[in-house]
């Protein structure tokens, strides 16, 4: 591409990324007031209804995939797609971007997901949420429990042990919620491994910024392992969800000396600042 | 049940027993100055397996606030000791 070509094609692409911002929260809006309560209507099972609104959010997510797509912001692939489609499993995945969730939805025809709370009260998106059994993300004991229970239904849910984006650069930190909610449920996990090159989107990147180039984001589903593997009898659970965070530190290529290096630095997050038992009060 | 009231000393060795056991922490990790959540990666979840513990200590039901405002192995040791301090709980 020539200079000119390249400069063209960036402009492009900034007015391509805010379009489809635009776009989702428009989409948000429109959906919630049309495609859900008719899907909710639909039937009288309230379980039927879920699995329709699940199937819709993830054809609402592939459309916004494929516009990306086709505007040349973005190109994917995907590698073991059909282990996603299995139940009642706990999908792990690393967060890189914001778009994670959509991609992975649009791969995933029923899953549970774990949203902010503060859509409970959002007049638009309330029952959207309740409708398709989403679970707010409540704290400690509460979302573990939440979370178990649906893995127990059998359904699938998603969830980013990280509990937020990754910092480019550092090294990567896991909360251990995750193995909890593995462990109680008794699950397999599934893991998957989310990569985007270049990087964008990423946590403190804003939206304007776009790559050098289109970006390519690939997702490679491993293979599933059960929780109980890493558990030993007689035992809290305490420690095995310490086992498991570890080996899912492990497997995304995070070593066990990055984790304690990070550890050691004094830096303070706003969790760090926590006192230790805000979550039961 | 009757509780004798303990030494600070007696306090820190209960939990550095406690903490090596339900975490795997190394005992030399276990000093008042340490940072619970940085320092010793327990999270809100891991407290609650703690207070449990300590429960069993002081013989007596810990309130959640009694623990709000800790954040060191230090500030544990505080509360149990002001815990114990008080009359028997009725």
């Amino acid at each position: 591409m020539t200079t000119v070509g390249r400069s063209i094609n960036h402009v492009w692409r900034v007015f391509a990324t805010g379009f489809v911002f635009v776009l989702f929260g428009l989409g948000a809006l429109v959906i919630s007031l049309t495609m859900f309560p008719v899907l909710r209507l639909s039937t009288r099972d309230p379980d039927v209804a879920r699995r329709r609104i699940q199937r819709g959010m993830q054809y609402t997510f592939h459309f916004y995939i494929e516009v990306m797509r086709w505007l040349g912001i973005m190109t994917y692939e995907v590698h073991g797609v059909e282990r996603l489609r299995e139940q009642g499993r706990l999908v792990v995945a690393n967060h890189p971007t914001l778009i994670d969730v959509v991609l992975l939805v649009s791969l995933m025809p029923e899953v549970d997901c774990i949203v902010k709370r503060g859509l409970w009260r959002n007049p638009f998106l309330r029952w959207p949420v309740i409708w398709a059994s989403y679970i707010p993300n409540s704290e400690g004991e509460e979302l573990i429990e939440g979370c178990a229970d649906t893995l127990r239904r059998g359904h699938s849910l998603l969830v980013f042990p990280e509990g937020t984006r990754t910092v480019p650069g550092k090294a990567m930190r896991m909360q251990r919620g995750a193995a909890h909610i593995a462990l109680a449920a008794d699950v397999e996990l599934l893991p998957v491994t989310v990569t985007c090159d270049p990087a964008t989107l990423f946590k403190g990147n804003p939206w304007y910024r776009v790559p050098s180039r289109r970006f390519h984001m690939k997702v490679v589903v491993g293979e599933p392992v059960p929780a109980s593997a890493f558990r030993h009898e007689g035992e809290l659970p305490a420690r095995a969800a310490r086992r498991l965070t570890q080996w899912l530190l492990a497997y995304y290529g995070a070593t066990e000396s990055d984790a304690t290096k990070h550890e050691s630095q004094t830096e303070k997050s706003a969790t760090a600042n926590a006192p230790m038992v805000s979550a039961l009060s | 049940m009757t509780v004798k009231v303990k030494s600070r000393e007696e306090i820190l060795a209960y939990l550095r027993e406690t903490l090596v056991e339900l975490f795997e922490l190394k005992p030399e990790q276990i000093v008042p100055e340490a940072k619970l959540y940085e320092d010793l990666d327990i999270d809100s979840i891991d407290a609650v397996d703690l207070i449990l513990k300590l429960k069993d200590l002081t013989g007596r039901k810990i309130q959640p606030q009694t623990f709000k405002h800790v954040r060191t192995v230090g500030d544990v040791i505080d509360a149990i000791e002001s815990l114990m301090a008080q009359s028997p709980a009725a």
